[in-house]
């Protein structure tokens, strides 16, 4: 036996050692992950069809990485954006799935030995292999995520993995993508062992050669789900539910049910060739490339590792103890801050306390922590009536009534309270920072920190900027955003920022809608068809009506006409109407608590009617739609043209993390983009011909790019 | 012996409650970690050489309470943390070996102080409930099972009540109030001075509440079973206690004939007090205003059954080590585990007749009665074994400073026979 048969190649390196052919999973240059590439695949290939005859030479095969933490985290992301045809996408899974064939036919013992990430790609390369061992890192991560993505693994996992852990286990991880560690799916029977990392080369041979039969209660357990009856019924639940969730949007979920529904009882052969076939087709879905941009947007925010000098947020506080102040130190004390939350009454604290209590509460019943860690959280806060313990932080975000001259004092106050280098932020949501700013000595350390309500449910952070602010200042705290595991955006300041003022042109338009005599459920229905997570009005009365309309004015008066506000939201304050909050806006809440239940929620306001006219006023959906989405184009537009925000990317991270844009459409200026620069002028010209000059003129920007027939992305 | 002056910065404590109410869900480190963590932030330290807790009830999770105090208060992993036990005088003794490290230039800044939760002290099984588990676990064979299982009776899982066993002396055999009956008997202490004295305790205490006397030591807590409510103030003192109100109450210790009641006893207590020590150069260093200086400390036993006399030994002890009289005292904290009990040390100090049964042969001195407990004392606000002895030398260093008065003299009585007492100074 000799070394020399197997030459290292680029992308491999193969080790022979006690008869054992090792074979690890390498670095491509630039990156930080270990991934599938066609080259390594390739490389695997040549390795594979060399081994095969031999292969009696050996006492074994072992597939590893020598990156800590990763194995492989799946095919890379490029080359799935990279499928941009069905037979391309076809060919592609075709010659993956028989590399792993090849994989799969071998008859010595072959084993996967895992640690850290083993995604996709990686996961399907380890399902072909007899045994998989995984180490007991933190890090160990095992799944299928490709329905993320909007297609299905195409590497033969949707065979294998059901093979491994039968068809029932298999479905939770094939329909949600979620990732188990190492516990976890040696309880699933996805592993064979765990075994710590260090340990890999010393245990190799013995989990290798391991024989393991099956108990007489796990044969029995196999027998009672594994039978075409109960695997058909499975499939049926799995499919509602599926629906049930994704309204429908999503194809991949319901694409993967349909092919295992098909397959089942089939060979392997037969199994594969329907598993590329749904690949390629979902790949070049609309939802699927959409899902694939989301992704890049999710990734550039990760990445965005701006190179300036941060401060290190080890301790930070919230001023102002109400739903967001509450809220907002819950999620320092999540992540470790030992927050403090001041505010100048006890029954303050007290209920700023009862919001981040709640929220620890719904991830204890979610078993997400235990009761000593809820305990534990809870009494790191440090709810205080004084400024005794500032000296200690590094960040203060004020989240107090949104009142300018209130605000201002306090900030001046503070500044006196904390030391030099504390970054002090403003969660406002609606007043200007730059104005704000003006009431410290040391504007340089100020920013806007605009969190969405509620705080633990809201990826999004806006951070905004004013002229003063310093790089380090914005630096620091996009890190401590990534840190506390949110989304943050860089926005400039000026009215309603980036989120707030694209969406008050949708609501806005709506409101207009409706006073024209549009029903409201048309209005609604077609919102939600188009897959916003809640029509115009609903989220309106969860806003609150005299937060909107206040918001609305400031909108109005900062940024001009095409904001005039509909005479909507005053009619229903006239009425002593806000909303949620108080159990009656545009719908009715059980007795203005939460204990209304779904139905109630579902009832519409039976005054609103009397406030209106008729409601008689056809249109279709798609004009409907244009009506609320080309306003958003449009401020989007605006926006760029303001140099408000840096680029298209940036809208749409906004608008998917910060008010729930679909995922699936890809974000507001992508779905712009697909619409295409030749509708977009027509709708706008019909739009500004027949309902309104002001609202409907295109900004330069847009303009510009209709008609360079160009694209809001590169 | 040459010491190198050890200051008292900062003195802190929780709000005391009476056992099974706000505080009951607080574990013990809970009661104790964030008064660390607001005296780290206020001044500013980045090095503690040491955390000293004491406690006694030792939570079976907590094994070394101190540690986790520590850790949570977010100090430095290298920190050294440990926790000391003496009984009521835990958090003295914390204190004592805080001062002790830093006299004799070990270390240079402690935290020390005590934390206990009373409420969460367990209940155990018996030791024949033990005995069959540990069969139970040896057994081999399904019939060793079934035999071990056989054994069984249902009075085996009659609990042992560990607050019960821990306030009862194993030497003597006689319970804590039984000890205050027995001195009170001793020294013909009526039942009437007893409850006239708890009536005291009570109205010092609602005064010092109304005057705001304990904002300055106290934090206020998290409580609750969602944690979503803040204490800030001692729940024991009673408005509207009164001697007649006091004199209904049944003996508790001695049915029929006793004289020692709940009433005029110190009810079961949840609560933790700290301070921040340091040494000179420390408080050079970081321009720290001390709020007073730790003068000297002494500990004494006696005989069990009167361990209630203990202060009259400690404090008579502290006093020559330190060369000064009880006249020197400007105020005195005595623990009021019972009123029977703190009536006799303060009949034992101005009587030398009585003093002399413990080898004492000339006077004390008085303790006059407008410098003990002057804002009431464990009757009225509680007795969390394990702090109490750090709670009284927070509360005297706090009143010192309100009333700019130079020396006090801290003392409690131990339970097992023994006395603490800790004088410390303004400066």
């Amino acid at each position: 036996m000799s070394d020399n048969i197997f030459n290292n190649c680029e992308n491999l390196e193969i080790k022979i050692e006690q008869g054992i052919i090792w074979v690890y999973f390498k670095l491509t240059s630039g990156k930080s992950l270990t991934t599938l590439t066609e080259k390594s695949l390739s490389d695997l290939k040549d390795f594979l069809t060399k081994l095969t005859p031999i292969q009696k030479d050996y006492k074994g095969l072992i597939f590893s990485s020598h990156v800590e933490g990763c194995f492989l985290a799946g095919m890379d992301i490029d080359v799935i954006a990279s499928l941009n045809s069905l037979s391309v996408a076809q060919e592609g899974t075709e010659a993956g799935q028989k590399i792993f064939n090849m994989i799969d036919d071998l008859t010595i013992p072959t084993m996967a030995m895992v640690d850290g990430v083993c995604l996709g790609g990686g996961l399907e390369l380890s399902l072909a292999c007899k045994k998989i061992v995984a180490s007991d890192s933190s890090k160990t991560r095992l799944g299928l995520p490709e329905v993320m993505l909007g297609v299905l693994p195409g590497f033969g996992g949707t065979y294998r993995m059901p093979k491994k852990i039968g068809l029932i286990n298999s479905l939770d991880l094939l329909l949600t993508g979620k990732h188990l560690d190492a516990k976890k799916a040696l309880k699933l029977g996805l592993i064979d062992g765990i075994c710590p990392r260090e340990r890999f080369s010393i245990y190799a041979e013995k989990f290798l050669f391991a024989k393991k039969e099956k108990t007489m209660l796990e044969n029995l357990k196999i027998f009672a789900s594994e039978n075409l009856l109960v695997q058909k019924l499975a499939l049926q639940k799995a499919k509602e539910k599926v629906f049930k969730q994704t309204k429908g949007f999503y194809p991949a979920p319901l694409r993967i049910l349909e092919h295992l529904e098909k397959s089942i009882g089939r060979n392997r052969r037969e199994w594969l060739a329907s598993e590329s076939l749904s690949f390629a087709e979902l790949s070049q879905t609309i939802q699927s490339k959409s899902l694939l941009n989301v992704f890049h947007l999710t990734d550039a925010v990760k990445k965005d590792k701006k190179q300036n000098e941060v401060v290190k947020i080890q301790r930070s506080a919230v001023l102002g103890a109400g739903t967001m102040g509450g809220g907002i130190a819950w999620l320092m004390a999540d992540h470790n801050q030992n927050p403090i939350m001041k505010d100048i009454a006890k029954t303050s604290l007290e209920l700023g306390l009862k919001q981040a209590s709640q929220n620890f509460k719904s991830a204890l019943k979610r078993r997400k922590i235990s009761e000593d860690v809820y305990a534990k959280k809870m009494f790191s806060i440090t709810p205080t009536l004084d400024f005794t313990e500032f000296k200690s932080v590094q960040l203060v975000v004020e989240a107090i009534v949104e009142d300018m001259s209130v605000k201002k004092k306090v900030l001046a106050d503070l500044e006196s309270k904390v030391l030099e280098d504390c970054i002090i932020t403003s969660n406002t949501s609606s007043l200007s920072i730059g104005e704000m700013s003006t009431s410290l000595q040391h504007s340089e350390r100020f920013a806007g920190l605009h969190f969405f309500n509620p705080v633990n449910r809201m990826p999004l952070i806006e951070i905004i900027t004013h002229p003063k602010t310093s790089p380090k200042t914005i630096a620091s705290l996009y890190q401590w955003c990534l840190q506390v595991k949110k989304t943050p955006i860089v926005v400039k300041d000026g009215p309603g920022f980036l989120v707030n003022r694209i969406l008050a042109t949708y609501l806005n338009e709506a409101s207009y809608m409706l006073m024209e005599g549009v029903s409201i459920s048309h209005i609604e229905q077609t919102a939600l068809e188009f897959g916003m997570p809640m029509g115009p009005f609903r989220l309106m009365d969860e806003v609150g009506l005299d937060v909107s309309g206040k918001v609305a004015k400031i909108l109005h008066d900062g940024l001009g006409e095409r904001f005039r506000p509909a005479p909507l939201s005053e009619l229903l304050l006239g009425k002593g109407w806000l909303g949620k909050k108080n159990g009656k806006g545009f719908y009715l809440y059980g007795n203005g608590s939460s204990n209304g239940g779904s139905k109630d929620q579902n009832t519409l306001n039976p005054e609103l009617q009397s406030l209106l006219t008729n409601q008689t006023k056809k249109m279709t959906a798609q004009d409907t739609l244009n009506r609320m989405m080309l306003p958003m184009i449009n401020e989007a537009s605006y926006i760029l043209q303001e140099g408000i925000v840096a680029n298209a990317e940036v809208v749409d991270t906004g608008m998917i993390y910060g008010i729930g844009f679909p995922p699936f459409r890809g974000g507001l200026l992508w779905y712009a983009d697909r619409v295409g620069h030749h509708r977009l002028k027509e709708w706008f010209e019909t739009l500004s011909k027949d309902v309104d000059q002001t609202r409907f003129k295109m900004s330069d920007y847009l303009t510009n790019i209709i008609s360079k027939q160009s694209r809001f992305y590169p | 012996m040459s010491q190198r002056p050890v200051y008292i910065v900062a003195a802190k404590r929780t709000p005391q409650v009476k056992s099974g109410s706000e505080l009951k869900d607080v574990a013990a480190p809970f009661l104790g970690h964030y008064l660390i963590r607001q005296m780290v932030s206020e001044f500013n330290i980045s090095d503690v050489d040491e955390v000293i807790v004491g406690n006694t009830g030792t939570p079976a999770k907590y094994a070394n309470v101190a540690r986790v105090v520590g850790l949570e208060a977010g100090l430095d992993k290298k920190t050294s943390c440990y926790s000391v036990h003496r009984n009521c005088a835990s958090g003295m003794e914390a204190i004592s070996q805080g001062f002790d490290k830093i006299s004799l230039g070990r270390s240079s800044v402690i935290f020390a102080g005590g934390v206990e939760n009373m409420t969460q002290m367990p209940l155990i099984y018996g030791k024949k409930m033990t005995d069959l588990f540990a069969k139970l676990m040896r057994a081999k064979t399904p019939g060793d099972r079934i035999k071990a299982i056989m054994a069984f009776r249902p009075n085996f899982l009659k609990p042992i009540v560990a607050i019960e066993q821990g306030l009862t002396d194993p030497f003597c055999g006689k319970n804590m109030g039984q000890t205050a009956e027995l001195l009170a008997k001793e020294l013909n202490i009526t039942r009437k001075e007893q409850d006239e004295f708890a009536d005291w305790s009570h109205k010092k205490a609602v005064a010092a509440q109304k005057a705001a006397r304990f904002k300055d030591e106290i934090i206020p807590i998290i409580y609750g079973e969602d944690r979503n409510r803040i204490l800030d103030t001692d729940v024991g003192p009673r408005d509207n206690s009164s001697v007649e109100s006091l004199s209904k109450m049944k003996p508790y210790f001695e049915p029929g004939t006793g004289t020692v009641t709940i009433g005029n006893s110190c009810p079961i207590t949840d609560g933790g007090a700290m301070v921040l020590l340091a040494d000179e150069a420390t408080m050079k260093k970081n321009h720290w205003t001390p709020m007073a200086r730790i003068v000297e400390y002494h500990f004494h036993g006696l005989e069990p059954e009167r361990m209630g006399m203990g202060p009259l030994l400690a404090m008579h002890g502290a006093l020559a080590r330190a060369g000064k009289k009880m006249s020197d005292m400007d105020l005195i904290e005595v623990n009021e585990a019972f009123a029977a009990q703190a009536l006799a040390v303060m009949m034992a100090c101005k009587d030398s007749k009585i003093s002399s049964r413990w080898g004492i042969n000339e006077t004390v001195g008085e303790i006059a009665r407008d410098k003990i407990n002057v804002n009431g004392g464990a009757i009225a606000l509680g007795h969390p074994v394990g702090c109490s002895g750090a709670r009284i030398i927070v509360t005297l260093a706090h009143e010192m400073q309100k009333r700019k008065v130079k020396t006090g003299i801290a003392s409690l009585c131990i339970g097992g026979g023994q006395g603490g007492a800790m004088i410390i100074e303004r400066v």
